[in-house]
C-alpha cells in the first residue's frame, strides 16, 4: 500500500497523504474534534465539577482549591488543617468561584435524594446549585458523574488499547514475520531457554514471592523497587542460561540449528483466546480477583483485547517479509531483530492505527458493559454504573438517557474514526 | 478471485453434481479432522480456566459451610471439633485435599501435603513458616504440638479458680494459627506459659506448652532457608484435583456404588454447585437450550432481513433509499445494546410510559403446562424484544457487510459481461452476484456465534432470562466456581462449533473451496 502511493506523490510522506485523505471525510473529521472535546473533558474533570472552589478568598488569603485538591492527589502537599473535612460551599469566604458544576459524583447532596430529575422541583438555594441532569437514588449529582465519568472511559480506552497494541503488535510481528521456520537457533538454546524460563521465574518470583507481597503490603514505593529487583534476577538468570549454551553449541546434536515454530504457537494461542467469548473470559478473571478496580479492568480488557491486532499486524508482516527492501537489509548483513523492529514493524503500523481506534471504541463499551452488570471499578462512578441505576428506579429516566447517550456518542465517534482511517489508507478510493 | 459463473445453466448443474460427488467425502473427513483439532484447544482451555480459578482467594469449602450453618461460634471444644471434622468432610467430598495437577512445581523447602491441612489461615501461616525456616520436618512438628496444646486447652475443664484463665488461653492459642511474626509469637508463648504457670489447675497443660515452645524454638534454630532456592517436582500421580474433574475418579466400567466419587467433565459430571448445591449439569442444561434457541432464532432472523436489504441497498447504490440506510445502519451498529434494552424496557414495557411489550420477567409468563401453540405464542411475546434487541446491532453490522460485498462484486468484469449478452438486470443481480457475495457474510457466522454467546451474558442479565449467561452471570457473583468453569467450557464448545459450521458452510457455498487437499 504505502509504496505505491509514494512512487506517484514522492514529494509527500505517506502520512501527509493519509492525512489529506482523512480530511476529506468530514464526518470523521468532526468525529475527531468530538474526541478532542471529551479528552479536554476528561482531562479537566476536576475543575468542571467539584465541591472546592476554582478561586476563592478566605480570611484575606486566595486559594486555588481545586488545584491544591489535584496536587495532593498526585501527593503533592497537603491542606491546612482548617481546610480538612470542612463543608466547603458553607465556608465565609470574601469571593469565590465555584466550578460550572458544584458537585463531586461520589458525595451525596442530602437535600435531592430519591432520584430529583432536571424537571421536578429541587431543594437547592438558587439555579447556580441546580442539578441539570438530576440526582441518583443517594442524591449524587448526574452530571458530575457524567463528567467524571468521561474521564475514567477515556483512561479505560487509551490505557487498555495501549496494553492490547504493545502485546499485539510484538507477538503478531513474530508470528507474522519469522513465521514457521524463519527463526533459526540451535537446539541447546531452544529447550534451554523454556528451562531458564523457568529457573528465571522461579528464582525471580517464586523464592521472593513473600518478599515482593510485604513490600507491596507495606509501601507502593517499596514493592515496586522488590518488583524492581525481581525483573533484574528475571533477566541475569535469562543472559546466564543463553551464555552457558554457547559452549554446549559445539557438541554437534545440541548445536545443530532448529527453528522456533513462532507462528505456530502463537496463532494456536490466539485461536485459543477467541474460542472462549471475552465476556466469558473477562467475567472468568473477574470472578477470582478479590475487588475489581480501575487498573485491574484496565489490564483484564488490554490482556483479552490483542488477538484483532496481533492478527493484523502478523497478515501484514506475512506481506512485508517477501518486499526488497527488507532482502536489501538482510543483504546488507542486519540482524533480525534490527530489521523487523527498525524497518519491518514501522511500515506495517498504519493499519494497526485502524483497529486501535475501533479497539478503543470497544473497550469503552467493554468497560460500560461491566460497570453496567455491577462488576467495574467499585471505587469510581462511570457511565455504565450511572445507566445501571435506571433499572432500579423506574421514574428516573434522566438516568437512561445522559449517561446511555454518552457511551452512544463516544463509541460512535470512535467508530466513525476508525471508517475514516480506514477510507483514507484504502487504496482503492485514491483517484 | 476468478470469475466462475459465465456459463450456461446446464453446465452448471453438471458441475454442480460433480463437486457434491467429489467434496461429500472428504469434507466428512474435513469435518472429523475439525472434531479432533478441537480436542488440544479444549484441554488447554480447560487447564487455563482450571489455574484461573484455582489461584483464586477464598476457600469454597469454607464458603458452603458458612452458608449452610451461618458462621459457627465455635467456642466450645466438641462444637469447634465437630465443625471441623465436617468441613474436612466436604473438603474431601470437593477433592479440595488433592494436589492441583499431576505434578508440583515447588522449591526444596515446600511441603507437596500441605493440601490436606484443612483450615486455609493455618495453611496460609505454615505456608509462610516454610517460606521463613524452610524446614518442614520441623514446622510441621511445631503445628502438631501446638495443636496438641489447642485440643488440651479446650478440653480443660472449667472451674473457679482458672475460668479467667482459661478464656485467655482459647484467645491466645489461636492467635498461633494465624500469624508468622516471631515477635508475636514469643509474645503469645509468653502470655500462654504465664497463664499456666499461674493457675494451680492448669497443671496439665504444663507438659504440652514446653513442648510446643521447645518446638518452635528448635524450628527456629534448625532453619535450612536454603532449601527454598532448589527447585523441585513433585510427582502427584492421578490421584489431583484436575483429573478428577476431568475423568473422574469413579469406576470406568462395571458401576460405581461409592456415592462419593465422582464421573469428571468427560463423563458429564460436572460437579457440584457451591451455592445451589445442586449438580451443576442440569443447571446448566436447560439454560443452554434457551439461549441456543434464542441464539439461533437471532441469526435466522438477522440473515433474513439483513440480506435482502444489503442487497437492495446495493442495487440502488446513492439513491435515497441507499444513504438512508446506511446512515440508519451505521447509527444502529453503534448503540449500545445494553442502553438500547434498558430503554426499550424502560419506555416500552412499562406500565408508566407504553406498555407494548410485557416487563422484563424473562419467561415468567408461560405456562408450561398450555398446549404447544399457546406456549409458542406466550414464548414468542416474552422473547420478541430481547430478540430485537439481540439482532439490530450485528444486523445493521451484517447488512453494511452485504451491501459492500454485493457493491465489490457488481464492479467485477463478470458482471459487467453478463448485462453487456443482454440477461435481465433481475437475473444478474439474484444470480451472478448475489451467490457470489455471499461468500463473505458467511464467514461472518463464525463471529456472530461467538459474540451472541458472549452478548447472552447482558442480554439475559437485562431481561431476566434463565439462559446460560445469567447462569454465569450468577455464577460469577456468588463466586461458584465449578458453575463458571462449566459454563465457560460450555460456552468455548459452542464457539468452537460456531466456527466449524461457519466452514462447513463455506465450503459449501463456494464449490471452489475443498478442504480434502488442504493439510
Amino acid at each position: 500500500m504505502a509504496e505505491e502511493k509514494e512512487e506517484k506523490k514522492p514529494d509527500q510522506g505517506y502520512w501527509a497523504y493519509v492525512w489529506r485523505q482523512f480530511k476529506k471525510n468530514k464526518t470523521a473529521v468532526v468525529s475527531l474534534y468530538v474526541v478532542i472535546f471529551l479528552v479536554l473533558i476528561a482531562i479537566f474533570a476536576p475543575f468542571l465539577a467539584n465541591e472546592k472552589p476554582l478561586i476563592c478568598k478566605y480570611h484575606g488569603e486566595t486559594y486555588f482549591p481545586v488545584v491544591k485538591d489535584v496536587a495532593v492527589g498526585f501527593g503533592i502537599g497537603q491542606f491546612k488543617p482548617e481546610f480538612q473535612n470542612v463543608n466547603w460551599r458553607k465556608l465565609d469566604y470574601d469571593y469565590v468561584i465555584f466550578p460550572p458544576v458544584p458537585y463531586l459524583p461520589m458525595n451525596q447532596d442530602n437535600d435531592n435524594v430519591h432520584s430529583k430529575g432536571p424537571f421536578d422541583e429541587q431543594v437547592i438555594e438558587s439555579k447556580r446549585w441546580k442539578h441539570w441532569f438530576g440526582t441518583d437514588e443517594l442524591g449524587r449529582d448526574v452530571l458530575a458523574g457524567m463528567i467524571h465519568g468521561t474521564s475514567i472511559a477515556m483512561t479505560v480506552g487509551i490505557v487498555s488499547m495501549a496494553i492490547a497494541s504493545l502485546i499485539g503488535i510484538i507477538l503478531g510481528a513474530l508470528a507474522g514475520f519469522f513465521g514457521d521456520d524463519n527463526f533459526r537457533i540451535s537446539r541447546v538454546r531452544l529447550w534451554g531457554n523454556f528451562l531458564f524460563l523457568y529457573f528465571a521465574f522461579f528464582y525471580a518470583f517464586g523464592t521472593r514471592s513473600y518478599a515482593i507481597t510485604d513490600a507491596l503490603g507495606q509501601s507502593i514505593g517499596g514493592g515496586v523497587l522488590q518488583l524492581l529487583i525481581s525483573f533484574l534476577i528475571f533477566i541475569a538468570v535469562m543472559a546466564l542460561g543463553n551464555l552457558l549454551c554457547y559452549p554446549l553449541k559445539k557438541i554437534g546434536v545440541l548445536g545443530k540449528q532448529v527453528s522456533v515454530p513462532f507462528d505456530l504457537i502463537i496463532s494456536r494461542s490466539i485461536e485459543v483466546l477467541n474460542s472462549i467469548p471475552t465476556l466469558f473470559l473477562i467475567l472468568l478473571i473477574i470472578a477470582i480477583v478479590r475487588k475489581p478496580n480501575l487498573y485491574v479492568i484496565m489490564a483484564i480488557i488490554g490482556l483479552t483485547g490483542w488477538t484483532g491486532i496481533a492478527r493484523f499486524i502478523r497478515a501484514e508482516l506475512l506481506r512485508i517479509r517477501s518486499l526488497e527492501y527488507i532482502e536489501a537489509a538482510q543483504s546488507l548483513g542486519y540482524s533480525n531483530m534490527r530489521i523487523l523492529f527498525r524497518h519491518a514493524i514501522p511500515n506495517s503500523l498504519s493499519p494497526v492505527l485502524i483497529s486501535i481506534a475501533f479497539g478503543i471504541a470497544s473497550a469503552i463499551l467493554t468497560e460500560s458493559t461491566l460497570s453496567f452488570l455491577g462488576l467495574g471499578p467499585a471505587d469510581t462512578v462511570t457511565w455504565g454504573a450511572l445507566l445501571s441505576y435506571a433499572r432500579q428506579i423506574p421514574q428516573a429516566w434522566w438516568l437512561a438517557i445522559f449517561p446511555g447517550f454518552a457511551i452512544f456518542i463516544t463509541v460512535t465517534v470512535f467508530n466513525l474514526i476508525g471508517e475514516g482511517l480506514t477510507d483514507a489508507m484504502d487504496p482503492r478510493l485514491k483517484q | 478471485m476468478k470469475p466462475v459463473e459465465v456459463e450456461t445453466s446446464k453446465e452448471k448443474t453438471e458441475s454442480g453434481t460433480k463437486f457434491k460427488a467429489s467434496i461429500s467425502f472428504p469434507l466428512f473427513g474435513y469435518i472429523l479432522k475439525r472434531i479432533l483439532l478441537f480436542i488440544p484447544t479444549l484441554f488447554i482451555i480447560s487447564l487455563l480456566t482450571f489455574i484461573l480459578i484455582s489461584i483464586a482467594p477464598g476457600d469454597p469449602a469454607e464458603t458452603m459451610l458458612n452458608r449452610n450453618s451461618g458462621g459457627g461460634e465455635g467456642g466450645q471444644a466438641t462444637n469447634k471439633m465437630a465443625t471441623e471434622k465436617s468441613y474436612q468432610q466436604l473438603r474431601h467430598k470437593l477433592g479440595l485435599d488433592l494436589p492441583l495437577f499431576y505434578f508440583t512445581l515447588s522449591n526444596g523447602a515446600a511441603c507437596d501435603t500441605l493440601n490436606r491441612i484443612p483450615q486455609k489461615d493455618h495453611r496460609e501461616t505454615l505456608d509462610r513458616l516454610i517460606y521463613d525456616y524452610g524446614n518442614w520436618p520441623q514446622v510441621s512438628e511445631y503445628y502438631r504440638s501446638t495443636r496438641n496444646l489447642e485440643w488440651k486447652i479446650l478440653t480443660s475443664e472449667r472451674d473457679s479458680l482458672n475460668a479467667n484463665a482459661l478464656i485467655e488461653l482459647r484467645n491466645n492459642i489461636s492467635k498461633l494459627f494465624i500469624t508468622h511474626n516471631d515477635r508475636l509469637i514469643e509474645s503469645v508463648f509468653s502470655k500462654i506459659e504465664k497463664d499456666v504457670n499461674e493457675t494451680s489447675t492448669l497443671a496439665a497443660l504444663k507438659a504440652p506448652t514446653a513442648k510446643a515452645k521447645a518446638d518452635y524454638e528448635k524450628m527456629k534454630s534448625e532453619q535450612t532457608v536454603w532449601k527454598r532456592y532448589i527447585p523441585t517436582i513433585f510427582w502427584n500421580g492421578s490421584n489431583n484435583q484436575y483429573h478428577r474433574w476431568l475423568l473422574g475418579d469413579a469406576k470406568w466400567f462395571g458401576g460405581e456404588t461409592d456415592p462419593t466419587k465422582t464421573f469428571g467433565f468427560l463423563r458429564g459430571d460436572f460437579g457440584i454447585s457451591f451455592f445451589t448445591k445442586r449438580p451443576v449439569g442440569s443447571v446448566i442444561w436447560d439454560s443452554l437450550m434457551i439461549t441456543m434457541l434464542i441464539s439461533l432464532l437471532v441469526i435466522v432472523i438477522e440473515y433474513l432481513i439483513a440480506i435482502p436489504l444489503g442487497v437492495a441497498a446495493a442495487v440502488r447504490r446513492n439513491s435515497a433509499f441507499d444513504s438512508i440506510s446506511t446512515v440508519t445502519l451505521f447509527v444502529l451498529y453503534s448503540l449500545p445494546n445494553f442502553w438500547i434494552g434498558t430503554m426499550a424496557i424502560f419506555f416500552l414495557a412499562s406500565p408508566d410510559y407504553v406498555e407494548l411489550f410485557p416487563p422484563a420477567f424473562g419467561l415468567s409468563g408461560i405456562n408450561w403446562q398450555d398446549g404447544f401453540f399457546l406456549k409458542l405464542g406466550d414464548m414468542a411475546y416474552d422473547l420478541a424484544l430481547p430478540i430485537i434487541i439481540a439482532s439490530y446491532a450485528s444486523f445493521a453490522y451484517l447488512s453494511r457487510q452485504m451491501r459492500g460485498s454485493m457493491l465489490s462484486i457488481l464492479r467485477q468484469d463478470y458482471i459487467r459481461t453478463a448485462f453487456a449478452k443482454g440477461l435481465e438486470p433481475k437475473k444478474v443481480f439474484w444470480k451472478h452476484a448475489f451467490r457470489n457475495s455471499l461468500l463473505p457474510i458467511i464467514t461472518i457466522f463464525a463471529y456472530f456465534f461467538p459474540a451472541l454467546i458472549g452478548g447472552s451474558i447482558i442480554l439475559e442479565y437485562l431481561f431476566n432470562i434463565p439462559g446460560l449467561g445469567q447462569v454465569t452471570y450468577a455464577a460469577v457473583i456468588q463466586k461458584d466456581y465449578p458453575m463458571i468453569l462449566t459454563t465457560t467450557m460450555f460456552a468455548a464448545i459452542l464457539t468452537l462449533v460456531g466456527y466449524l459450521v461457519a466452514d462447513i458452510l463455506y465450503a459449501v457455498v463456494d464449490p471452489r473451496i475443498s478442504y480434502s487437499k488442504k493439510a
